[in-house]
């Protein structure tokens, strides 16, 4: 597994340095947590708690829809751009096996992308904690931690193995990000369901989606497993 | 170091290693040359365990291809068609991440190691996107050899490069030979095999030949001696009447004699044609070039196979 670190720190080493991947993973969780946070303290909402709890539980669906889209970009990146750089026969030419590969590529999107998920969660309850009041920390139900701890990585690692299958069969990073975007649209589902539900998220509902995606991951990563062979890799990818 | 048997790779209908048998030794350079879709760097990928054969058996480095494919690839380096470097990241940072993959015993000594060798120490920190194509070809090269594998496959390494650019890496291969490196060399540039290998193999699907470069020239055209005479004489070949003289004819007013053994037998044709009265101004050896025998070979004229 040491081969499994030197892939996953040579990813992160070239994400680090491609505009398109960081606007990803850091841009768009600062925006749509500063938002959040913009609304719930100025505006009608000032004044009035009810109308706050009602935001702030809304706010809390950014934290199911950042886990879809963070991975996006390095996962499209982390194999487009191999494609695109024909470093992936030097790569296959090494002891590294496909199944390390295989990891190496879907643990540098979803590591990221689970954690950043939970870092804006953090900066979000601390700001409004202190900028709004305690008071909304009450909206945090089981229901919700569950899905926020739970549910989020199960919908991480959905996306990963969305994306890593359209980037296998694309040879252009943006056509393989857009369809990677249309392709994980079924994990936004929870998102909606929840806000169809407003404030009446039960955690029969939670697990519910926590199962379908679970069985999701699973088909989703059984056939990328499939797909990232080396066999498959340098005769059937384009 | 290199044991293959009735090695075949099918793609769909198409055959594209048709059952190749070689052996090559520890140490060895040896030259695959064929033309554009013959099948080089299929073998080189089933050689080096990056995909399977359909049919036969082979060994690499004391291993087993399909049943040790891991220790094969720890101990082969392949340089790809393409340099396929992280543009991203250093010259160093590409090399340290190969050496660590190949779980070197110090990387950062080797890497340094390998810079240095392929003068390209000095840029080490810049990104290889910034690189020249021939830069790029060495710090591929380098990252071939950073694990001082036992059998080096290179596909094509001179061909994307400018004539200059080429003679240096040309070079730098010729530095690699030693005594158990293996080395297998896939190119088109005839001129480079002849000069770099110890043995040859002419491919196209199947393999049409095989032999050291001189040998080979020599079973196509057997000896021949050029002599240029300061009168052509019409009709004097008719009346040599040597024995070892297996064909003559006239080319450009010259006289081409083929014949087997030069050295012993050229003497006694000069005598003779002194004696017919010719004027003999220069004798020499007709220079085959490997161009030759490939061009005639891949057109099927001396098609064995
Ligand atoms: N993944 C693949 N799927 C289908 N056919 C393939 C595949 N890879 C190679 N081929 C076919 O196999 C044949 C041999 O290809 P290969 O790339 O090994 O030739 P080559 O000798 O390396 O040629 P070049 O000099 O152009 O590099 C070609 O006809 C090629 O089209
Ligand atoms: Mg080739």
């Amino acid at each position: 597994m040491a081969r499994l670190k030197v892939l996953l720190l040579k990813e992160w080493r070239e994400s680090l340095r491609n505009k398109m991947v960081l606007f990803g993973v850091i841009f768009l969780p600062i925006v749509m947590v500063g938002a959040s946070i913009f609304m719930l303290t100025t505006g009608e909402a000032e004044s009035d708690p009810v109308a706050r709890i009602a935001l702030f539980n809304m706010s809390l669906l950014y934290f199911m829809v950042l886990p879809v889209v963070i991975p996006l970009a390095i996962a499209v990146y982390s194999i487009v751009g191999e494609k695109e750089q024909t470093t992936l026969e030097p790569l296959l030419a090494t002891p590294v096996t496909d199944t390390e590969l295989f990891l190496g590529k879907a643990l540098a999107s979803a590591i990221p992308a689970i954690l950043v998920n939970w870092i804006s969660f953090g900066v979000f309850l601390l700001t409004t904690r202190f900028l709004v009041g305690g008071f909304l920390m009450q909206t945090l139900t089981l229901p919700w931690l569950t899905s926020i701890f739970g549910v989020s990585p199960l919908l991480a690692m959905f996306s990963v193995g969305v994306t890593m299958i359209v980037s296998s069969r694309a040879s252009d990073a943006r056509a393989a990000y857009q369809f990677s975007s249309l392709a994980v649209l079924p994990g936004l589902i929870p998102m909606i369901v929840y806000s169809a539900m407003k404030t009446l998220v039960d955690l029969r509902l939670v697990l519910l989606e926590g199962g379908l995606l679970l069985l999701g991951c699973f088909i989703v990563l059984r056939i990328a497993i499939r797909l990232f062979r080396r066999e498959q890799i340098l005769t059937r990818w384009k | 170091m290199i044991q293959a048997k009735g090695l075949t790779r099918r793609f769909g209908d198409l055959i594209a290693v048709d059952g190749l048998d070689l052996s090559i030794q520890r140490g060895e350079v040896f030259g695959f040359l064929g033309p554009n879709g013959a099948g080089k760097t299929t073998t080189v990928r089933m050689l080096a365990s990056l995909i399977a054969p359909s049919g036969g058996s082979a060994t690499v480095a004391g291993h087993e291809l399909g049943r040790e494919d891991r220790a094969i690839r720890s101990r082969v380096g392949v340089l790809t068609e393409t340099p396929g470097l992280y543009k991203r990241l250093s010259a160093k940072d590409n090399l340290l991440f190969f050496a660590r993959l190949y779980a070197v015993e110090s990387p950062e000594k080797q890497v340094e190691k390998y810079l240095k060798m392929l003068e390209l120490w000095d840029r080490r920190d810049s990104l290889a996107g910034s690189f020249s194509k021939g830069m790029r070809q060495k710090l591929a090269l380098a990252r071939a050899l950073l694990h001082e594998p036992d059998v080096l496959f290179l596909d094509e390494p001179t061909a994307a490069l400018d004539p200059e650019a080429a003679k240096t890496v040309r070079e730098l291969i010729g530095s690699l030979r030693t005594n158990d490196r293996t080395i297998f060399l896939c190119t088109h540039n005839l001129d480079e095999a002849d000069r770099l290998c110890d043995r040859i193999a002419l491919f196209k699907s199947k393999l049409l030949t095989e032999g050291d470069p001189q040998s080979l020239k020599e079973s196509m055209y057997g000896r021949r001696t050029v002599v240029h005479l300061a009168n052509s004489k019409p009709g004097i070949e008719d009346e040599l009447r040597l024995p070892f003289v297996t064909k003559t004819e006239w080319i450009d007013g010259r006289l081409l004699v083929s014949l087997s053994d030069p050295i012993t037998e050229n003497p006694v044709l000069v005598r003779r044609l002194v004696e017919l009265g010719a004027d003999v101004q220069f004798v020499s050896e007709l220079k085959v070039s490997l161009e030759d025998l490939y061009l005639d070979l891949m057109e099927g004229n001396h098609g064995s196979a």
